[in-house]
């Protein structure tokens, strides 16, 4: 059997505000296995931020291990975890995060940049991808061009472009309506069935049953673990509302 | 390879950053530019006057030495020169007789203000110098047209003359001058030859000279109360000193010089005009470096500045950037490209002014005339360096500080 993608063992974060110490995260422990579709959910202040930022090697865990691909990454430098992040971790944000002067194809290369790839092969995987989340006629558009939820596919795009071992998700759909929310999440839904693993951070409820396990966090802890049927998840999302009932 | 590809991105990002804040950063990098401004415009007078000069000196012949009465350097004192007998016709000859170790070794006289004319054309400028036929064998010899005196000439003292370059200029300023008949103090000259163009701005009197056989000279104006210069060509750079060692032995032994007493004559070098302008290119230098100096601290103070604002302004990009993958050094080479791009920016507009300023000079002001009316290549290349050194030393600490910059907090950012 294959060994899982990410291994958390007793991760705590301490973060100092002035003279006091916040415990964000107070000893977390999972694991998540590739293809998984893993929804964190928390309310504000829970430390599903800090561990979404620990997840993606954004930061570092005050103690504990944190294994990734079988490597222990829990204290490993600025550039090498740069390094990872780059060719492993693609992120979706809740504010895009795009650069605003750049077009949809520049924001797309932007992590084959850093890759070092020569131009010509980031364009051109650049352009497949974002023809993948069907911004194919929006290449050359800059952000402010483009819709909100043009906006998130392009920055789908963009944690896709290096086949990552995971996406990363902040509250992807923080910012959009309602139906955009649904088409932003059925593309999830696809890189998932595609075999892509994700974990997606969201306080909503009904954007976290698009996920096949769910991960409640409170105070810094783990509240509840619980893995739903997969079947479940390939309906059509009408039918989810109901089920939350 | 990858590190190419960072390269360009971070040139890119920085040109785009510099286009973004187009006005801004015109308004940054004045420093820069007029500190850029003072050190090309140093370089370029520096380097027309060290041109000129060594154009001059090796004209004049950096072997050529010159035995006189009167010192050229300068450093021996006026009074102790003046005092000094004259070098006489005698004296001259015995040296040239007596001496064996040089190429060459003749004798010169001259006399000012003598009215030189043609057809209706008369000057009082030029010297009238006489001297053999084996000057045309030093540099200052050189022919353009026609021929130098010939040996002949030099024995049976013919009444014919060679013009330098001015003189024939101004004396023929349309016609060809040789075969042409010149009246000097009065008496007929045939013209067999003109010099070429020898000496720069600095050195304009050399060719304002007309050469005669000696021997003429002396049927025309005398030898007396006259003092010979001997012009001495080494051979090369090499043998000056023996050769002046030699002189000077032979010329003490002649003048009859007691032991222990000072030289009553000079040994002069070409090599004299550099210690002459010496102290002007000090001075040059001097004031260009503190003027610049000053500048480029100034404009390096407002590069930091507003390249701290640029870090804050960009926070979230970069810490988009270090989502995606970015090392603290593509970040760090970014703000220090910017930085550097600035002031090259600066110092590029300021050679473009420089440039105009050289050439508004040379065509306006006539003393400036040995300077080139551009600044040289060399010069616009060193000042860009020094702006892009500038750029990056002002660079460095906001360039590190955004390196550091934590990625949540950053992508945080509003």
């Amino acid at each position: 059997m294959e060994s899982p993608l990410i291994v958390l063992e007793n991760i705590t974060k301490v973060y100092r505000l002035g003279a006091e110490e916040v415990h964000a995260l107070r000893g977390i422990s999972l694991q998540i296995d590739r293809n998984e579709y893993v929804a964190i959910m928390g309310p504000s202040g829970s430390g599903k931020s800090t561990l979404m930022h620990i997840l993606g090697l954004l930061d570092r865990p005050t103690s504990g291990r944190y294994s990734f691909r079988g490597q222990d990454v829990s204290q490993l430098s600025d550039d090498e975890l740069a390094r990872l992040r780059n060719r492993e971790i693609g992120f979706v944000f809740q504010n895009f995060n795009l650069l605003p002067r750049a077009t949809a194809l520049k924001n797309v290369e932007l992590p084959l940049i850093y890759a070092g790839l020569p131009a010509e092969e980031r364009r051109q995987r650049a352009r497949a991808a974002l023809e993948a989340v069907g911004l194919g006629d929006r290449l050359h558009h800059r952000p402010n061009e483009l819709s909100g939820g043009q906006c998130q596919r392009v920055a789908i795009a963009r944690a896709l472009v290096v086949n990552p071992s995971l996406i990363l998700a902040d509250e992807p759909t923080g910012n959009l309506d309602t139906a955009t929310s649904e088409d932003i999440m059925q593309l999830f839904n696809q890189l998932w069935q595609r075999g892509n693993t994700i974990v997606l951070v969201t306080h909503e409820e009904h954007i976290a049953r698009h996920a096949q396990r769910i991960i409640r966090i409170r105070d810094g802890r783990i509240e509840s673990d619980t893995r739903y049927d997969v079947t479940v998840q390939r309906q059509p999302t009408g039918g989810l509302e109901c089920l939350d009932g | 390879m990858s590190r190419w590809v960072e390269l360009s991105e971070a040139l890119a990002v920085a040109i785009d950053a510099i286009r973004a804040n187009a006005f801004r950063s015109l308004l940054t990098t004045l420093g820069i530019a007029v500190g850029s401004l003072f050190v090309s415009l140093m370089g370029w007078f520096l380097y027309g006057l060290d041109t000129t000069l060594e154009q001059t000196i090796t004209l004049l012949g950096p072997d050529m030495l010159y035995v006189d009465k009167w010192d050229w350097s300068g450093q021996t004192r006026w009074e102790e020169v003046r005092s000094r007998k004259d070098i006489t016709y005698r004296q001259a000859q015995e040296l040239i007789s007596s001496f064996t170790g040089a190429e060459v070794a003749v004798p010169l006289v001259d006399a000012f203000g003598i009215t030189v004319s043609v057809g209706g054309r008369t000057t009082k400028d030029l010297a009238v110098v006489g001297t053999l036929s084996t000057y045309g064998q030093t540099p200052l010899g050189t022919v353009q047209f026609g021929r130098f005196l010939s040996a002949v000439e030099d024995r049976y003292g013919a009444p014919v003359v060679v013009l330098g370059y001015l003189a024939a200029r101004e004396l023929f300023p349309r016609e060809n001058a040789i075969g042409k008949t010149v009246r000097i103090a009065g008496h007929p000259f045939t013209v067999v030859g003109v010099l070429e163009q020898q000496g720069t701005t600095l050195a304009e009197f050399i060719d304002k000279q007309v050469f005669i056989p000696l021997l003429t000279f002396q049927r025309v104006f005398g030898f007396a109360k006259r003092s010979f210069t001997i012009a001495v060509k080494a051979g090369s750079e090499e043998r000056m000193e023996q050769v002046r060692a030699e002189l000077r032995a032979l010329m003490r032994r002649i003048r009859g010089s007691p032991p222990g007493a000072p030289d009553d004559f000079s040994i002069n070098e070409t090599q004299v005009f550099r210690d002459q302008i010496a102290g002007l290119r000090q001075a040059v230098w001097g004031v260009g470096i503190g003027m610049s100096m000053l500048s480029f601290i100034v404009g390096i103070i407002g590069i930091v500045n507003i390249m701290f604002v640029s870090v804050v302004e960009r926070t979230r990009e970069i810490g988009i950037r270090k989502a995606v993958g970015a090392r603290r050094s593509s970040i760090a080479l970014q703000f220090l490209l910017e930085a550097a791009l600035l002031c090259v920016a600066g110092a590029a507009i300021a050679l473009a002014v420089g440039n105009g300023i050289a050439a508004l000079i040379v065509l306006a002001v006539p003393q400036a005339k040995f300077l080139t009316p551009y600044i040289p290549p060399q010069h616009i290349g060193l000042a860009l360096l020094i702006a892009f050194t500038a750029g990056i030393i002002a660079g460095w600490t906001p360039a590190l500080r955004a390196a550091r910059l934590d990625p949540v907090q950053a992508l945080r950012y509003e």
